[in-house]
């Protein structure tokens, strides 16, 4: 790693990253977005190896003995050459600048080091558009992905916890696109939260391009981040790959609906290797679209229905979500007798203690005991010579009924 | 020379406009004129008047002979004008008394023999000549019963030119004879009922399928909640949209949609009367439609086959014959954008207003939508294990062909399920029969009405928003779910107004006076289509 200096101050008006690394390892990585696919581990371990200027140098110099770094042939220098030699990163600089981006690289005290988790996998740098800190919003995140092609209910679901989770102050992560994803966003900038969006092509590129005004929302609410230089477009393999980024960057990653085969499942065991936490949201058993959260949720996936339970399980201690469950109803409370005794009881009329002690299965004495307790906790009433079931008694049935 | 005047009716839409025939006669090379805006059909009106008359056993004047049809700004057309132009021109001959048929409204066309043929659009043009102030009315016999359908004008059905002739001139009216056989087609009826006038609309007649075909909704196997939606929809006159893979019965579900709805008012049945007159669909000896129609146009259809429209006069479209009733839209994303967005204004105003060559015409289209949608191309979207293969680009992309404005409109969506074996199979036990949720519906209706009179809406979904939410207040607490679902953007505002109305019509069905919390979530699933909880209500008999 380079230390911080002046070298920075040569492109500072243009990346306004603060310290770390400097100009020429942000030139040469910068340049290197254009040369190496993301999640090109090869790269990623020449990039380890000798670092990024002297890999710009001995892919871009004919003399640069390039063929000597391990696994480099003749075919793939000659794709590296043919790349390297369209590259303008000073250009591409300008160009995230112009967008009100910059470059963000390993090494600046924006990179969030937990992308570091990805090996030599992690994106060669960021290029990132919109104001807050990178790391500092990173680090209290979660994603919310799901199918493009979602349902009313994966949509309601995926807005409720974009919003949720910006109320309880996370930073919510997706990848913009429709359905799933464009709804977790829209949550969040509905509650007025914070929202990140981790795009698979360039940042001033609107991908797709229905949703152009949200990724400008999101651009400028939030941050909208993408390992692909400018005005580079998405293909079938990038989203894939973007997808680690997602996993790497939050803390945990909730699916809302996810077919078997499903790109949001990629996102989700990328995250489960990483050691993040894996949320389900459950959907309806008969839905297809629900298929691929089940069998997460029926591995190690946690099940998830909101944004307090998924701050629960990712955040700090006492991130508690409120317990839930039925009320208690005061018949809960009686024993086993005394229950016995007042499900005696019929639902109109009164009747002796005798009787009551017959249908309980209890002796007389113990009944009228019972009865006499059930009277003062208000269940039953006294008339005429039997016992009957007070109104209270009547109208909090279904709870033991079943509701019939 | 000579001069008489006669009366018709020309139809503008389906409104009738008072036509004075005049008839004048001059010495001079003999000749037929016709003028005062006819169209093609109308000017060969000169020479089926000239044979029929001439087959009556009248004589046909032989001088120069000009026939008016005021006012001339009127664009007019179709062969109804024929019995008066006969009348006038005898008339004019002195072959009748001209005063005995000064005020007198004639329809019909006639035949070469001069027999009275019947034309469409009889009801709506005695309803113009009554409202004009005529009382005396000569129609085609076969459209009689149509006819007397309009109070304070005297109907007479005539067979025949000579039977007219007969009756205005006191004479002895001869017996024409009836011109069908048992078991044989009536040649008189041709053309009253046009093949192909509802063609691209899909008009069921149900009514004419006799009360024992009427399709049951004790036929449909399980169908809870869209049971629920559908009563709900014909409780309070809410649009309907029902999404599910194909052979779930959503096309069974929407058939079965009028018969749950409540018979027409005496008003409703003449309106939906005189639009199926116009477009000639109104079966013979069935002179008023008392049921809700049913109209089912083909995903094919045009924009002018659904609100109207046509060479020059536009005729009435899909969504004015389902006038009052159901316009049931199957396949609903595979109709053509153009014609889907042109239901946008009949929703939100009740008519429809076409614009042609011969003029504008404002029809009434007042009626209930049923959407039934595939969830994508291949129809297997979100269902397990069925395997749609279709790329979620061309999923959105299919749903997306049903445009949000359209959607907006829709106030209840329900997913229908592919029906399990054991519903199937009747192991759920029936659900509950037409008669019972009509009934329910009745009276869900009648109580809306009760708490709406003095304003000018009779159900829930006519109610304006503002009414609503000032008006008519719920039971407090009760939208806490909604206004929450709004904070976080779920809900549009317009939406929450239409949850509202939904939330109404589910308070009238379960026979309370105002909203529960309950009721409101309940409009909130089924206009959202996410499920909440709330258990089924109708369908498990």
């Amino acid at each position: 790693m380079t230390g911080h200096g002046g070298a920075g101050l040569a492109h500072g008006a243009d990346t306004g990253a603060v310290g770390g690394a400097g100009a020429p390892e942000r030139l040469a990585r910068a340049a290197l977005t254009r040369v190496l696919e993301p999640g090109d581990e090869r790269g990623g371990r020449w990039l380890r190896e000798c670092g990024a200027v002297e890999l710009w140098r001995r892919i871009t110099d004919p003399g640069g003995e390039a063929e000597r770094l391990s696994g480099m042939t003749v075919r793939r220098l000659a794709g590296y050459r043919l790349r390297a030699a369209g590259a303008d990163p000073e250009r591409d600089l300008a160009a995230v600048a112009a967008v009100g981006g910059r470059f963000v690289c390993p090494g600046d005290r924006e990179w969030p080091t937990q992308l570091d988790d990805l090996g030599d996998a992690r994106p060669t740098g960021l290029w990132v558009r919109g104001g807050p800190d990178l790391r500092l919003w990173a680090l209290r995140s979660v994603a919310v992905v799901g199918a493009r092609a979602c349902t009313p209910y994966g949509a309601h679901m995926a807005t409720t916890l974009g919003a949720g989770l910006a109320e309880r102050g996370w930073v919510v992560v997706s990848g913009a696109a429709f359905g799933v994803d464009g709804a977790a966003h829209r949550g969040a900038l509905a509650a007025g939260g914070a929202t990140m969006a981790v795009l698979a092509c360039g940042v001033d590129v609107a991908y797709p391009r229905g949703h152009a005004e949200l990724i400008g929302r999101v651009a400028g609410q939030g941050l909208v981040i993408g390992e692909l230089p400018p005005s580079e477009h998405p293909t079938r393999s990038r989203f894939i790959l973007r997808n680690r980024v997602i996993a790497a960057l939050t803390r945990g990653t909730v699916v809302v609906e996810a077919e078997y085969r499903s790109g949001s499942l990629v996102t989700a065991r990328v995250a489960q290797r990483l050691g993040r936490f894996v949320m389900g949201v459950p959907g309806p058993a008969t839905s297809g679209l629900s298929a691929g959260v089940h069998e997460l949720l029926r591995e190690e996936g946690v099940l998830v229905t909101d944004a307090a339970e998924v701050a629960e399980l990712v955040g700090d201690m006492g991130d508690l979500a409120p317990s839930r469950r039925g009320p208690v109803v005061a018949r809960d409370l009686l024993d086993a007798v005394a229950g016995r005794v007042l499900d005696a009881l019929p639902a109109r009329t009164a009747v002796g203690a005798r009787e009551v002690a017959r249908a309980a299965g209890t002796s007389a004495d113990e009944a009228l005991g019972k009865l006499y307790e059930l009277h003062s906790l208000g269940f039953v009433e006294r008339e005429g010579g039997g016992w009957r079931l007070t109104r209270r008694a009547t109208c909090r049935d279904d709870a033991r009924r079943g509701g019939s | 020379m000579g001069f008489a005047r006669a009366c018709s009716v020309a139809l503008v839409g389906v409104e009738g406009v008072v036509v004075e025939v005049q008839a004048d006669l001059e010495a001079g090379v003999a000749a037929f004129t016709l003028v005062g805006l006819p169209d093609k059909s109308l000017v060969e009106s000169r020479d089926r008047v000239r044979a029929a008359v001439v087959n009556s056993g009248a004589e046909w004047p032989q001088k120069k002979l000009t026939v008016g049809l005021s006012p001339a700004s009127v664009p007019k057309g179709g062969s109804g004008f024929d019995l008066a132009v006969a009348c006038a021109v005898l008339g004019a001959a002195e072959r009748i008394d001209p005063a005995s048929i000064d005020d007198v409204v004639m329809i019909g066309e006639l035949g070469l023999d001069g027999r009275v043929r019947p034309v469409r659009g009889v009801l709506p043009a005695v309803l113009a000549a009554a409202d004009a102030g005529y009382r005396q009315v000569v129609v085609p016999e076969q459209t009689a019963g149509e006819a007397a359908l309009v109070p304070g004008v005297s109907v007479l059905g005539v067979r025949s030119l000579r039977q007219l002739i007969a009756v205005l001139c006191d004479e002895p009216v001869p017996d024409e004879q009836r011109p069908h056989e048992e078991g044989r087609p009536d040649p008189m009826l041709a053309g009253l009922m046009v093949p192909g006038a509802g063609l691209g609309t899909g008009l069921a007649r149900g009514s004419a399928a006799g009360e024992g075909g009427r399709p049951d909704l004790a036929d449909v196997a399980g169908q809870g909640r869209p049971r629920k939606a559908l009563e709900i929809a014909a409780a309070g006159g809410h649009h309907l949209l029902l999404t599910g893979p194909p052979g779930a019965g959503k096309t069974m579900l929407a058939e079965r949609m009028p018969a749950i709805l409540p018979p027409l008012t005496r008003q409703e049945s003449l309106e939906v009367t005189a639009v199926h007159s116009v477009a000639g669909i109104l079966p013979p000896g069935e002179p008023l439609v008392s049921r809700a129609p049913y109209c089912a146009p083909h995903h094919s259809a045009t924009m002018q086959s659904l609100v109207g429209g046509g060479n020059g006069l536009p005729r009435p479209g899909a969504v004015s014959l389902a006038h009052r009733g159901i316009l049931f839209l199957d396949e609903a994303p595979e109709f053509s954008v153009k014609a889907l967005d042109g239901l946008r204004q009949p929703l939100e105003s009740g008519h429809v207003v076409v614009a042609r060559s011969a003029g504008v015409v404002r029809l009434p289209a007042r009626f209930l939508m049923v959407l039934a949608a595939n969830p994508c191309p291949c129809g297997r979207h979100t269902l397990s294990g069925a395997g749609c293969e279709c790329p979620p680009s061309a999923v959105r992309r299919y749903q997306a062909r049903l445009s949000g404005p359209l959607l907006d409109r829709v106030d209840l969506r329900v997913a229908v399920e592919p029906v399990t074996r054991e519903d199937l199979m009747g192991r759920g036990g029936r659900g509950e029969s037409t008669e019972t949720v009509a009934a329910r519906v009745l009276e869900a209706r009648v109580r809306a009405a009760e708490r709406l009179a003095g304003t000018p809406w009779t159900t829930n979904s006519e109610v304006p928003g503002h009414e609503l939410r000032t008006r008519l207040a719920v039971a407090p607490g009760a939208l806490m779910v909604a206004e929450r679902d709004m904070e976080r953007g779920l809900l549009t505002a317009r939406g929450l107004d239409r949850v509202l109305r939904v939330a109404w019509t589910v308070a009238d069905l379960r026979g309370a006076g105002r909203p529960e919390a309950s009721d409101v979530v309940t409009a909130l699933e089924l206009r959202s289509g996410i499920p909440r909880g709330v258990p089924l209500g109708a369908g498990a008999a």
